[in-house]
């Protein structure tokens, strides 16, 4: 029914069939234990982070009057549309120890990006938008009188804050600390740009140089080692929908209009010069690195007449691998979105106004590879479609079919969630209404409902498309030769070759400017119910 | 207890004025009634007096304090104000007993553990929920979680106590029985409230004087009996006589 399913079995029944041997030596090696100690540190350092940079902002956005706080409140969740990897490559050029733009302009190397310290900043400024996010929708579905009340009864807003918004929106802001250690566990990208070349390797980064390997073992290696990677997943999972469970019980549905917000009178200038700080720092400046790199002749020099843009003809009319790259980006994109939005409105359709006793399994169903982190799910792939298994009777290995196919797998959560969302808003009785006037179950799914969720199917198309076009950590593993998309052709890019660099940077500069714009059609041609 | 008075109170939202000039005085003591159809405003006026909205132009006093006056850019933020407030959606905190929920005033001002111990108890007995200190809110019935945010608005002994709506979502019989209790609190300690109802009979059984609003203005004001003999126009007419 659905290839995940086998897929894992697969996996699981190989990894033992593989013998003790394969498991104790993965798990006897230190560099391994290594790996792992270093994947939960740096997972619970980035979630840290996270929280002390997204409290202060979700109480500013969400509880104060500072004018222009809607403005405020997109920018700094933009990042979050932005791949963290890309966010790897521009903290690079700002801050590579020989040619960082931040060190050349000081004219010493102060900063150093790779190693533990720059892998932890770099997640944690793209992923605090996890935990923002998140406790932003809590504060804004809060009874604002339970807030009033506090003050009524003598206690300032900040004391109001701390007694009772954060302990009542305790089980979302876990939530989100939560997701941002999966994530932070499952990226690839950040720690093969910024850990690696020092030797700092995670669970992720030690899989792909095991894979990489070539020889059988090096993929059982590989399998062990994710198996830790999905187990840490599974468990997050479970304990992230017991705490969404209990945040809508605790979180009571508001009545009252519009909160008593904070006035920062005077202050509110110092607010703006550090929030205009912050955010220069998360955002703008990265992309000016991103920009300056891809206009830079030579990376490292800083001067008027070292930018041009040969760099945007080298990486577009040179190297012949970018029009393969964009084109296939696009296809995959394109067919991932589609048909993850036929499948997702199916068995949102299911799940929502099936009747059957599995309703609930849809959900399970989407959710759980859109929980596995992309290596853990990549591996599952190679090994149920690499040859000598399914691969006999279904070659899909080295196609773009299969990394289609594990992008569809992958996102399809997203145009479910979407999708039941919509349903759930559209009466039974507007179908009903269909059917009593004679029109069978299939024209009144092609003239009801899909009209009537045109503008969730537009969005949900989006949701997959976005992530899709600029995905590394799984395509990474399942690419070969003439199956380059945007995001490996820039990471080889960056790896290798390009010697005087800047070709990765224009490329990242393009998946940026795409992305945002994206999103803010997506804004807009949603009426801001999707997008940032 | 304590005065409240409004002069020339005006609120603006954004193009809309929905209060116009309210001008009214509640005496030391009184139970005032803000009665009205949904919209009126009788709400808006009960939060300028909490400090919860900011009054676009006017001033309100507690006593012979100025609380709110923009244009001589006084505001008295609502923890400053020491009234009590009691809200249409009870507003109990999820997250603590009922014992937390009642003393959390009395922390702000940094009583005594002893002390508060001493007052929450009495304050419980008063609203009749004796022995339920340790329970969570999510065990208590709507009207005992309506007793709770009373006990709570009454503990730190407000100058003002004021009620929004605080029995619309109570079933009719109990409703009956929390009319009775709260009159019998109000004329024990003698207390000063303001209670915003849509519900005529609410108002006229425990008021001494009803201030009947429409459209952002106070359309009539006296005793529950001024009132009822005497409509001071017929919008006041057929308002007391539909709802009766």
């Amino acid at each position: 029914m659905w290839p995940f399913a086998v897929l894992l079995g697969k996996l699981l029944t190989y990894t033992s069939g593989g013998g003790t041997s394969v498991f104790s030596l993965a798990f006897n090696s230190a560099s391994t234990l290594k790996a792992i100690m270093n994947t939960v540190v740096v997972g619970i350092l980035v979630a840290v982070l996270s929280c002390i940079i997204s409290l202060p902002l979700a109480w500013i956005f969400a509880r104060t009057d500072l004018a222009g706080r809607h403005i405020y409140k997109t920018l700094f969740s933009l990042p979050y549309a932005i791949p963290p990897f890309i966010g790897a490559m521009a903290w690079i050029s700002l801050a590579n120890p020989s040619t960082g733009i931040l060190n050349t302009l000081v004219g010493k190397s102060w900063i150093d990006i790779y190693g533990m310290g720059g892998l932890i900043w770099v997640e944690a400024t793209f992923l605090y938008t996890f935990v923002l996010l998140n406790i932003l929708g809590a504060m804004e579905r809060l009874d604002s009188s339970l807030e009033e009340a506090a003050r009524i009864s003598g206690a300032s807003p900040a004391r109001v804050f701390f007694d009772i918004t954060l302990p009542l929106i305790r089980p979302a802001l876990l939530s989100g600390v939560l997701l941002v250690f999966l994530a932070s566990a499952a990226s690839f990208g950040v720690p093969a740009l910024i850990g690696t070349p020092r030797g700092l390797y995670l669970l992720t980064t030690r899989i792909y140089t095991f894979q990489k390997m070539g020889s059988i073992n090096g993929i059982f290696i590989a399998s062990s080692l994710s198996i830790i990677l999905l187990l840490l997943a599974l468990i997050g999972l479970f304990i992230n929908q017991y705490l969404l469970k209990k945040s809508k019980v605790e979180v009571v549905g508001g009545k009252s209009p519009r909160p008593s917000l904070f006035s920062f009178e005077k202050k509110s200038i110092w607010v703006h010069v550090c929030l205009c700080i912050l955010i220069s720092i998360l955002f703008f400046l990265p992309i000016l690195g991103i920009i300056i790199g891809a206009l830079a002749k030579v990376q490292g020099v800083l001067s008027l007449d070292n930018l041009g843009l040969q760099n945007f003809v080298k990486v577009f009319l040179e190297i012949p691998e970018t029009a393969n790259a964009v084109k296939n980006s696009f296809l995959l994109a394109a067919t991932a979105a589609t048909a993850a939005t036929g499948l997702g409105l199916l068995f949102a359709f299911m799940a929502v106004k099936g009747q059957s006793p599995f309703k609930k399994i849809w959900e399970f169903v989407t959710s759980v590879p859109f929980a596995t982190p992309g290596t853990v799910l990549a591996l599952a792939f190679i090994l149920a479609f690499g040859r000598g298994l399914f691969g006999t009777y279904l070659p899909l290995y080295n196609s773009l079919t299969l990394i289609a196919l594990i992008y569809i797998v992958k996102y399809i959560n997203f145009s479910f969630r979407a999708s039941a969302d919509g349903l759930r808003q559209i009466h039974d009785c507007l179908a009903e209404a269909s059917l009593v006037s004679g029109a069978g179950p299939f024209k009144t799914f092609i003239h009801i409902w899909i009209p009537l969720l045109k503008t969730t199917l537009l969005a949900s198309w989006f949701l997959v498309f976005m992530p899709s076009f600029s995905e590394l950590t799984m395509t990474i593993l399942l690419t070969g030769p003439g199956l380059e998309t945007l995001g490996t052709l820039l990471f080889q890019l960056h790896e290798y070759g390009d010697a005087s660099g800047g070709g990765a940077q224009v490329l990242a500069l393009f998946i940026v400017a795409f992305v945002i714009c994206l999103n803010f059609l997506v804004k807009i041609l949603s009426k801001g119910k999707y997008g940032l | 207890m304590s005065s409240v008075s409004f002069q020339q109170v005006t609120k603006i939202f954004g193009t809309t004025t929905v209060l116009h000039g309210i001008d009214l005085t509640i005496q030391d003591g009184h139970f005032m009634s803000f009665l009205g159809p949904s919209g009126c405003g009788k709400t808006t006026c009960l939060r300028i007096v909490a400090g919860l909205e900011k009054n676009s132009g006017g001033e309100v006093k507690i006593d012979d304090d100025i609380v709110s006056n923009p244009e001589r850019n006084i505001f008295v933020p609502p923890e400053k104000r020491r009234v009590g407030m009691v809200f249409q959606s009870y507003a109990v905190w999820p997250h603590m007993n009922v014992f937390d929920n009642v003393a959390y005033p009395l922390k702000i001002q940094k009583m005594s553990k002893a002390d508060i111990k001493i007052r929450v108890e009495e304050i419980l007995n008063l609203v009749e929920l004796t022995g339920l200190l340790k329970r969570i809110p999510s065990e208590l019935s709507g009207g005992q979680q309506q007793r709770v945010a009373l006990a709570r608005g009454l503990v730190m002994r407000p100058r003002v106590l004021l009620l929004d709506e605080p029995l619309s979502n109570l079933d009719a019989k109990l409703r009956e029985k929390m009319r009775e209790d709260i009159r019998n609190i109000q004329q024990k300690f003698k207390m000063t409230c303001i209670y915003v109802t849509h519900d005529q009979i609410e108002a006229f059984t425990m008021s001494d004087k009803i201030a009947i609003l429409n459209q952002g203005h106070v359309i009539q004001m006296g005793s529950p009996q001024e009132i009822r003999n005497n409509p001071g126009n017929k919008f006041v007419a057929d308002f007391i006589s539909t709802h009766t």
